[in-house]
């Protein structure tokens, strides 16, 4: 039996970013909403990145509609994982709420932009607990994917990789933080843990990782001379002055010739910024869903803005979105941590009715909304 | 009807000083507790006047530790032992760590005396991620401590032309990955911005997990670089240590080792357990440091070898190193636990369709739990 429809209506648009973004929200999360009583249009062609038919979603309930992508902007709630292209949020009605990743604190021409719309925002990344952890966030697979794909270049640089011998792979962390700490983990695992398995029973030696923290990832002797004994080197720091590399381009010339670089980090080259904005690790190309190995002859290092040197360099692994390179574990994941956030915002039934001293996920949600952080400003 | 919760203190050791906060009973007081019982004397061991709790709800007064325990509710951090259980009325939901997964016996005790139970450390959300932990606490006070004993042992500690300290840790878990970033940092960030404005080399931390710490050779040679051995591993097999006696005399003479996973020596079983490290005490909250004469050596069954010893740090429960921070953040992961708890009798608790608090307590709850694994 149908539930009645509540108040609120949800809309999901698909991301169009690039043709490598295949994630959107699963099945699993649209039924519970509908379960919720709230009415779901969703974009055509949901989920068929990940290998679902519009079927998969219209059948859960006569609550969920296929819509276009500008009815589903035309929703109370807008539920999209990436922040849409800012010229989108014209197509978002006022007083309805863009539920994204929206990073408000690097993003202040975006805040500016949503608040003069008069959208109601809530920011994914913000979501947070009483101890500011984050509740939405997969930083697991950031690490998990980022590694396992510089694996695989390792697979390809250096065939010795696969060979029993009596040295262990060494890799080398720098940053022990949210994210390092799960590459910490990955690492000793090959990025996979099928492939450590596998590697296991071929009897190949394990991994040995040296995790570097800021106390030490300065000291350019120290780092040198440790370069020169790792076979990967994952970047998972956050710099106070991103400005400046953490590694400038003549270090990489320690790294072994087979070694590879991963990117956790992924920050962009905007030298037109000021301050101007640098990769932590100088003179490697930035990947998306698109691409995201380079060999040391890829084109991508020629598309480089001009002046940033990168006569040094070894295969790189760069994603600018490391969780949407599995896109269905990632979605489960992000499913499950929206799920009770959302439910607690259907009962509420809008902005209005969640509360900074309400429950659990009711703080949390008000911690994430454009009127704190406007407020809070 | 409001239910009445009883918060009786923790009697295990001298050094036990963790209660809740009185942030907790004004919680309880608004989500819609009854009485609210509080023992006397609770809060002293970090400093707080009961007072405090009495201020925090009108509804809250002192009582005993039998009337503490006489309540609808009890609440207490670590699980109160057999022979108090024994002393709850049939109908009491006591609310603690049970650790049911591996204490059967406590399972059992409880459908024998009709007492309903609350797991603290089985409340969980729906991908199985524990709700009230405090793993950070775990990583991070073992590791302050261990560079209190390095920095007490190591004269040229502070002294900028010094190396870098080398840690060694064993398991890259959800404890292991607070040690390492806990280690990069000495364990404390107030000493690492000390020690990096005086130009002192920093810490670099060297994980080796499965694949790599039953060879021995490669460990023989790893521990004989090593400043700091940290054991944050989860074995499969606690009957084998994964760094024996004999290869702990490759450490350097000053070099410290730090038990976090805390496995307790058991010679009742054949074969017995051990701990991973082997020949290191048993540490708990009134002593944690073991320097290599110390009597507790002597006190180790007589199956453990100790030839070989370095300064070792062990405590069963390191985040009651630092009890009101430590209470702080289980104050604030209980409530949401108590509220289930105090707005739907526990019958109702519905583990597929309740919110995502009622889903994760019910998982919790002693009789499910049992029901779901004798099915």
């Amino acid at each position: 039996m149908a539930k009645r429809p509540h108040g609120l209506s949800f809309g999901l648009p698909r991301m169009h970013r690039e043709a490598g973004e295949r994630r959107d929200f699963l099945p699993a999360l649209v039924g519970k909403l509908a379960d919720w009583g709230v009415e779901v249009f969703v974009e055509g062609g949901i989920g068929s990145g990940m290998g679902f038919r519009d079927q998969d979603y219209t059948d859960l309930s006569p609550l969920v509609h296929l819509a276009s992508n500008e009815e589903a902007f035309r929703a109370d709630v807008v539920l999209t994982l990436r922040c849409p292209d800012e010229s989108e949020f014209l197509k978002l009605r006022p007083g309805s709420i863009l539920f994204a990743m929206l990073h408000f604190p690097t993003r202040p021409k975006r805040v500016q932009l949503l608040s003069e719309l008069g959208v109601e925002a809530i920011s994914m990344d913000s979501v947070t607990d009483d101890s500011g952890r984050r509740l939405v966030v997969d930083s697991r697979d950031v690490a998990w994917n980022g590694v396992e794909a510089a694996f695989d270049a390792l697979e390809e640089t250096w065939p010795d990789l696969r060979t029993p011998s009596d040295r262990a792979v060494r890799v080398m962390v720098a940053g022990p933080g949210e994210i390092g700490k799960h590459a910490v983990e990955a690492a000793t695992k090959y990025g996979n843990i099928e492939r450590a398995v596998r590697y296991a029973r071929e009897g190949l030696r394990g991994v040995e990782v040296l995790v570097v923290g800021r106390n030490l990832t300065g000291d350019e002797d120290h780092m040198r001379r440790s370069f020169r004994a790792t076979d990967l080197f994952v970047d998972a720091t956050q710099r106070d002055d991103p400005s400046k590399p953490l590694v400038p381009n003549a270090w990489i010339a320690d790294l072994p010739p087979h070694a590879v670089i991963c990117d956790l980090v992924v920050d962009p080259y905007l030298l037109d910024e000021d301050p101007p904005t640098v990769s932590s690790i100088e003179g490697i190309p930035q990947g998306n869903l698109d691409q995201w190995i380079f060999m040391a002859d890829d084109p991508a290092w020629d598309r480089l803005p001009a002046g940033v040197p990168n006569e040094h360099r070894r295969a790189v692994a760069s994603c600018y979105s490391w969780p949407g390179v599995h896109p269905l574990p990632c979605m489960e994941l992000y499913g499950t941590q929206l799920a009770p956030l959302l439910e607690v915002l259907i009962r509420a039934g809008g902005m209005d009715g969640v509360h900074a001293e309400g429950s659990y996920h009711e703080r949390a949600l008000h911690r994430a909304s454009l009127r704190a952080w406007v407020g809070a400003g | 009807m409001a239910l009445s919760v009883g918060l009786p203190r923790m009697h295990k050791e001298a050094g036990e000083r963790r209660d809740f906060l009185p942030r907790l009973v004004s919680y309880l007081d608004r989500a819609g507790a009854g009485d609210i019982v509080v023992e006397d004397g609770y809060g002293s061991g970090i400093g707080i006047d009961t007072a405090a709790y009495l201020g925090a709800s009108p509804r809250a007064r002192v009582g005993t530790y039998e009337e503490c325990l006489g309540q609808e509710v009890v609440v207490v951090l670590r699980y109160p032992g057999r022979d108090v259980v024994r002393s709850l009325r049939p109908g009491t939901i006591l609310v603690s760590m049970l650790h049911m997964p591996t204490r059967p016996e406590r399972v059992e005790l409880f459908a024998e005396l009709e007492i309903r139970g609350v797991s603290l450390d089985g409340v969980t959300d729906d991908r199985g991620n524990r709700l009230v932990q405090n793993v950070e606490a775990v990583g991070w006070n073992g590791v302050r401590e261990a560079f209190r004993e390095i920095q007490r042992i190591h004269p040229r500690f502070a002294h900028p032309s010094r190396r870098p300290l080398r840690v060694t840790c064993l398991g890259a878990g959800a404890v292991g990955a607070h040690a390492i970033r806990a280690a990069t940092r000495y364990g404390d960030p107030r000493l690492r911005e000390e020690m990096a404005a005086a130009r002192v080399p920093g810490v670099e931390v060297t994980v080796a997990d499965f694949d790599l710490t039953w060879q021995e050779n490669y460990m023989l040679t790893r521990l004989e670089q090593t400043d700091l051995l940290i054991d944050a591993t989860q074995r499969e097999d606690p009957t084998r240590a994964i760094v024996p006696n004999d290869w702990v005399a490759a450490l350097p003479q000053d070099a410290v080792i730090l038990d976090l996973s805390v496995d307790p020596y058991d010679f009742s079983i054949d074969p017995p357990k051990i701990k991973g490290i082997e020949g290191i005490p048993d540490g708990d909250l009134d002593q944690f440091v073991f320097r290599p004469g110390d009597p507790a050596y002597d006190r180790l069954p007589s199956g453990v070898r100790t030839k070989h010893r370095r300064v070792a740090l062990a405590c069963y429960s390191w985040p009651g190193l630092q009890p009101r921070e430590c209470m702080e953040v289980y104050g604030g992961q209980i409530e949401p636990v108590m509220r289930v708890i105090l707005e739907r009798p526990i019958d109702e608790w519905d583990p597929e369709l309740g919110s995502y608090y009622e889903r994760a307590v019910a998982r919790a709850e002693v009789c499910r739990w049992r029901s779901a694994r004798t099915a």
